[in-house]
């Protein structure tokens, strides 16, 4: 079958998780056209990954409350006139702007195809946070979501002795799914202190859903016999040419480690999140204005009511306008897509949509604020340890070139080309300045968007549709 | 390659042959080069840029690029891509 290069709709949303899901629904039921481009094989995103075509649990392992709301939007997704484009990665993007369409940009398989559309909403989500370790290079050492996407996306083991360890509440549904999967789980290890849980606890109360989430959770965590063990870190991990051990320690309260509290433990598999960083390029690329929270992540693209950016008939809503989980993004999600079909169909937009997306992101607020990374944890990163991963470049290098440029991302990048590599400093630009600015508190840079917003082959480049 | 990590219980759809290295690799349609590898215990995807160390999936989503092989020519992210009957896999990165 061979699909049209450039392709129309009133509506282009950018990604099939929860917020593109719920605004892709709600834009349809309006009698509007709107194409969703997802970059996986299937909709439903990291957090309601589905098995593989084909595939099938004897007894399906038991799933947390909110996974009910992922069921519900996916079942009504294969029933409406969404039209769902996988595989398909969103490589550049150009704003609607007056009588002038918007376009997408992707590349799905050699294809070189666009997207064009009246308004757009991203709803892209986020990756996991990555606090280098000594070892951290080593086969074995992925992230949380990376166990997660194992076992709930194809029914695979990540290990068969895992130590999990990181920060937020990402967590208890790692370890809950290595459970279920038959993983023993050699320790579960929170960097934040215990009074960092009961901070988080009034943000937790102020939901119900959230609430029914931490019960399930305590009681698959407590069905397990795993405990989640506070102030604690791996400090390192050991073995040859792939994670044998575990070195596993004790922190202060400034989140340094204790030496003197270090023990090995043996591990095949280190599963690794300090919270999640908000995927925000294609809404720089628009032209959205980015602002810094830590609580939501860092640098997360300023949504107002309705998820509407600065930039006019783009709209972002989930992850990309801070951490917030699934709810919130299936509220912002809804919300947006009201405000959308109002405007296309110029009418008045509705406002109780507008008020439950306001009340459920404060109660998310007011939970992940207690997590924020404990600043000592990159005193773990020795000065040979690599940072950025594509370029190989190492802690000392990244002192030495803050040391001599300054420590602007950008500065530190030309200096000694962390963050050049494929990845585009996805995974390192976190850490880079926390390391290489010793722990000050300040906001880092904004990250440098740059095009194509993806590696993509020079042949989509070239093969662009021109329009 | 020893060892299977799939999960008891889990029934597959048709099976698949491909090579990675040279080597035969058994797998499932709807995997992913990455995990079809990772099963058999097999994690080490690339040699890493610059000191040519083994490294392999951290992500598994398509955005840290750790787990690029090279596949028909092209250099793709084995987390990316699903296995194909009588795809030739090879390692990323430095050889």
């Amino acid at each position: 079958m061979t699909r049209d290069a450039v392709i129309e709709a009133d509506v282009g949303v950018v990604g099939a998780g929860p917020g593109g899901m719920a605004a892709a629904l709600r834009i349809a039921s309006s009698g509007l056209s709107v194409v969703v481009l997802d970059e996986g094989a299937r909709p439903g995103g990291q957090i309601f990954r589905q098995l593989p075509e084909g595939f099938a649990h004897a007894s399906p392992p038991t799933e947390p409350p909110s996974h009910g709301a992922g069921h519900e939007l996916l079942h009504a997704l294969t029933g409406s006139k969404v039209s769902v484009e996988s595989h398909a990665t969103v490589w550049d993007a150009r704003a609607p702007r007056g009588d002038d369409l918007g376009c997408l940009w992707f590349e799905q398989g050699v294809a070189s195809r666009a997207l064009r559309c009246k308004a757009i909403v991203l709803a892209p989500g986020a990756m996991d946070r990555c606090v280098p370790f000594p070892g951290w290079t080593l086969p074995g050492v992925i992230t949380a979501g990376a166990a997660q996407v194992m076992v709930r996306g194809y029914g695979i083991k990540p290990g068969s002795r895992a130590v999990v360890a990181g920060s937020g509440p990402l967590l208890l549904p790692t370890v809950t799914a290595l459970v279920s999967a038959g993983v023993k789980v050699v320790a579960a290890l929170e960097s934040a202190p215990r009074r960092a849980a009961l901070r988080a606890l009034p943000g937790v109360l102020r939901s119900g859903a959230r609430l029914r989430e931490a019960f399930f959770y305590a009681r698959q965590l407590w069905r397990s016999g795993v405990s989640l063990q506070f102030s604690r870190a791996v400090f390192a991990v050991e073995g040859d040419g792939r994670v044998q051990r575990a070195v596993i320690g004790q922190l202060d309260r400034e989140g340094n480690p204790i030496a003197s509290t270090a023990k090995t433990v043996d591990a095949d598999v280190v599963c690794t999140g300090f919270g999640l960083v908000p995927s925000i390029e294609i809404g720089q690329r628009l032209g959205c204005r980015a602002t810094w929270n830590e609580a939501r992540g860092g640098w997360h693209i300023e949504a107002l009511d309705f998820g509407a950016t600065n930039v006019d008939r783009v709209f972002a809503v989930g992850e990309i306008a801070g951490i917030g989980g699934s709810e919130v993004a299936i509220a912002e999600g809804r919300a947006a897509g009201e405000l959308v079909c109002a405007q296309l169909q110029q009418r008045g937009a509705l406002t109780h949509v507008r008020d439950r997306s306001r009340a459920v992101r404060a109660a998310a607020d007011a939970m992940l604020r207690a997590f924020s990374v404990p600043r000592g944890v990159y005193s773990l990163v020795k000065d040979g340890t690599i940072v950025c991963r594509c370029e190989d470049v190492n802690a000392k290098a990244v002192r030495d070139a803050s040391a001599l440029h300054g420590d602007s991302l950008r500065a530190i990048k030309m200096g000694c080309r962390a963050g050049m590599g494929p990845c585009q400093g996805r995974i390192c630009a976190p850490s880079v300045q926390a390391i290489a600015s010793r722990g000050s508190t300040r906001a880092w840079d904004e990250p440098v968007v740059q095009i194509p917003l993806k590696p993509v082959r020079t042949s989509t480049i070239l093969d662009a549709p021109k329009v | 390659m020893s060892g299977d990590l799939r999960i008891d219980g889990v029934s597959h759809g048709e099976s698949i042959e491909f090579t990675f290295e040279g080597q035969p690799v058994k797998g499932h349609k709807g995997e992913t080069v990455a995990m079809a590898l990772w099963a058999h215990g097999c994690q080490a995807l690339r040699n890493s840029s610059r000191d040519g160390a083994p490294r392999a999936v951290l992500c598994n989503m398509g955005i840290c690029y750790e787990c690029l092989v090279r596949i028909d020519g092209a250099v793709v992210r084995a987390c990316m891509t699903e296995i194909e009957p009588g795809m030739i896999v090879e390692r990323g990165g430095k050889s």
